[in-house]
């Protein structure tokens, strides 16, 4: 039986062509209490929410060069939440005035039986990480303050050390295709975070080198 | 003494005395009705100014009690500007040359009565229905509280006591820092963005290079541990693949109980449940081999 053809194409068909802004920065230990209170007064006035995920990232690799990148997230906090299984795009190269990271995005809830499903496919994970830290919503923007540990024994996710001392700050906005504007209301937001944290965009495929 | 000195001298009372000259009678009243104008209008604007306040204060304490889930930082700093702004207005207006000294002016109560007033009330709002002896202390004061007179005498006090030398001292430096303060606001905006910015290094809140870290590790697992099994997974030659991978994870079950057993860990569930897993799909997939499509591969 031949395996399927992997194709980097934007996944279509059924539902709306969802792409993700997305612009990243990180915070250092020390400074981390004093973003968190900018971010509570900025945001929506809602709990403060915190969250542990555990993220696996599955990698298909076909014919071509490029491997069929799939993550799988489940919360370590709530064990009988459902699974979260997301695609991610290449991002876009549109105009360089674009002020965020554009990408496709397609996202699914499964159920626990996820990572066997995904070794039956023939998806092989690469690697895997806890992200745990703080997640702040203003109107349709995500900000996400995490810090990530790396898994030392993989599939014990008691035994993490954490990566760096720094706190990863992302923001994001999850809209269909073709709604630039958001980007300029992610700048502004920016904007007003600047000098503690610098959100930029960050090209995932420039930094491999 | 000039002319007005005099006439303010003799006014002061509250009879004036019948001038002979005729020059200085006209002058000495109309001084006084210009004056009287001048406080008049002086009095009025404050007034006004005042309910400019607060109606602010009003407006602003109804938002923090009914909306306060609604409201946001930026528009609490609204509230605060303008208030701010009203304050200052208020401080201009009594800082105006044409505004006459009012600490010069006093308020007598002619008539108290303990019945109540109704125009008083509607004036006030309901706030004051009646002009008492009670009332007149606390609204007609122009002394400072209590404790605030006793600290103000303790102050004096003790700057009576500290000597005039020492005095002197403090009063040169506390002019010297004011002199710093002034100059470093009243300078060019670059040459403080230069001091900031070098502040700003010691005690930078981001790193830039634990941003890339972050965001590679992220991205595609950069100094995260690689957890591949050994071997390129060929899709040209499935029925090769799976048990390829089957065989590394077989021999990951036996690595891991091997070292279970030299270590003698007390935590053995963990490798074992991977193991476990591990193998599970290898069993499953050589079933599907063997029957070949004639059990459907849900059916288990």
């Amino acid at each position: 039986m031949e395996a399927p053809p992997v194709t980097v194409m934007p996944v279509t068909g059924g539902a709306i062509n969802m792409m993700e802004y997305l612009l990243q920065g990180s915070v250092l230990d020390q400074a981390l209490e004093s973003l968190l209170h900018r971010l509570r007064g900025l945001c929506d006035n809602m709990e403060p929410e915190t969250f542990t995920d555990h993220e696996l990232v599955y990698l298909l690799k076909g014919q071509q060069g490029n491997p069929f990148i799939l993550r799988a997230r489940r919360s370590l906090s709530h064990p009988n939440a459902p699974w979260h299984l997301r695609y991610l795009g290449q991002p876009e190269v549109g105009d360089k005035s674009r002020h965020a990271l554009v990408r496709n995005c397609v996202d699914v809830a499964a159920s626990q039986s996820l990572p066997d499903f995904l070794n039956e496919m023939g998806f092989r994970m690469d690697h895997e990480f806890v992200a745990s830290g703080h997640i702040f919503r203003k109107g349709a923007m995500k900000v996400v303050v995490s810090k990530v540990s790396r898994i030392l024994v993989p599939g014990n996710t008691e035994n993490t050390e954490r990566m760096s001392l720094s706190y990863l700050v992302e923001l994001s906005i999850l809209a269909p295709a073709g709604q630039d504007t958001v980007s300029e209301d992610m700048r502004s937001f920016a904007e007003q975070l600047k000098p503690l944290i610098h959100l930029e965009k960050i090209d995932p495929s420039k930094q491999r080198h | 003494m000039t002319i007005e000195e005099e006439s303010l001298y003799l006014c002061d009372g509250a009879e004036t005395e019948v001038q002979t000259e005729d020059f200085r009678v006209v002058y000495i009243l109309t001084m006084q009705q210009r004056e009287e104008k001048q406080l008049e209008v002086a009095v009025e604007s404050l007034i006004s100014r005042v309910a400019h306040v607060k109606n602010a204060l009003n407006i602003f304490i109804y938002k923090l009690e009914n909306e306060y889930d609604r409201l946001t930082w930026p528009s609490v700093l609204d509230n605060f500007a303008l208030l701010s702004g009203q304050l200052n207005t208020i401080n201009k207006l009594l800082k105006n040359e044409k505004t006459p000294a009012f600490r010069s002016q006093v308020i007598i109560p002619l008539l108290l009565s303990p019945d109540r007033d109704e125009d008083l009330a509607k004036l006030t709002e309901q706030r004051v229905p009646v002009f008492s002896h009670e009332i007149v202390p606390d609204h007609l004061r122009t002394k400072p509280d209590p404790e605030v007179e006793e600290q103000e005498k303790q102050l004096s006090a003790e700057a009576g006591r500290i000597g005039q030398e020492v005095a002197q001292k403090q009063i040169q430096a506390l002019n010297k820092l004011c002199s710093n303060i002034l100059e470093k606001l009243n300078n060019p905006r670059e040459d403080r963005e230069a001091e900031a910015s070098a502040v700003r290094q010691n005690k930078a809140s981001f790193n830039p290079t634990d941003t890339s870290a972050l965001v590679a590790a992220v991205a595609f697992g950069k100094g995260l541990s690689k957890c591949r099994p050994p071997g390129p997974v060929a899709p040209g030659h499935p029925g090769q693949g799976p048990m390829m991978s089957g065989g590394p994870t077989l021999q990951q079950v036996t690595i891991g109980g091997g070292s279970n057993q030299q270590a003698g860990m007390g935590g053995p569930v963990p490798p074992q449940q991977q193991g476990q897993t591990g193998k599970m799909p290898s069993s499953i997939k050589t079933n599907i081999k063997s029957a070949s499509g004639s059990i459907h591969p849900y059916n288990r």
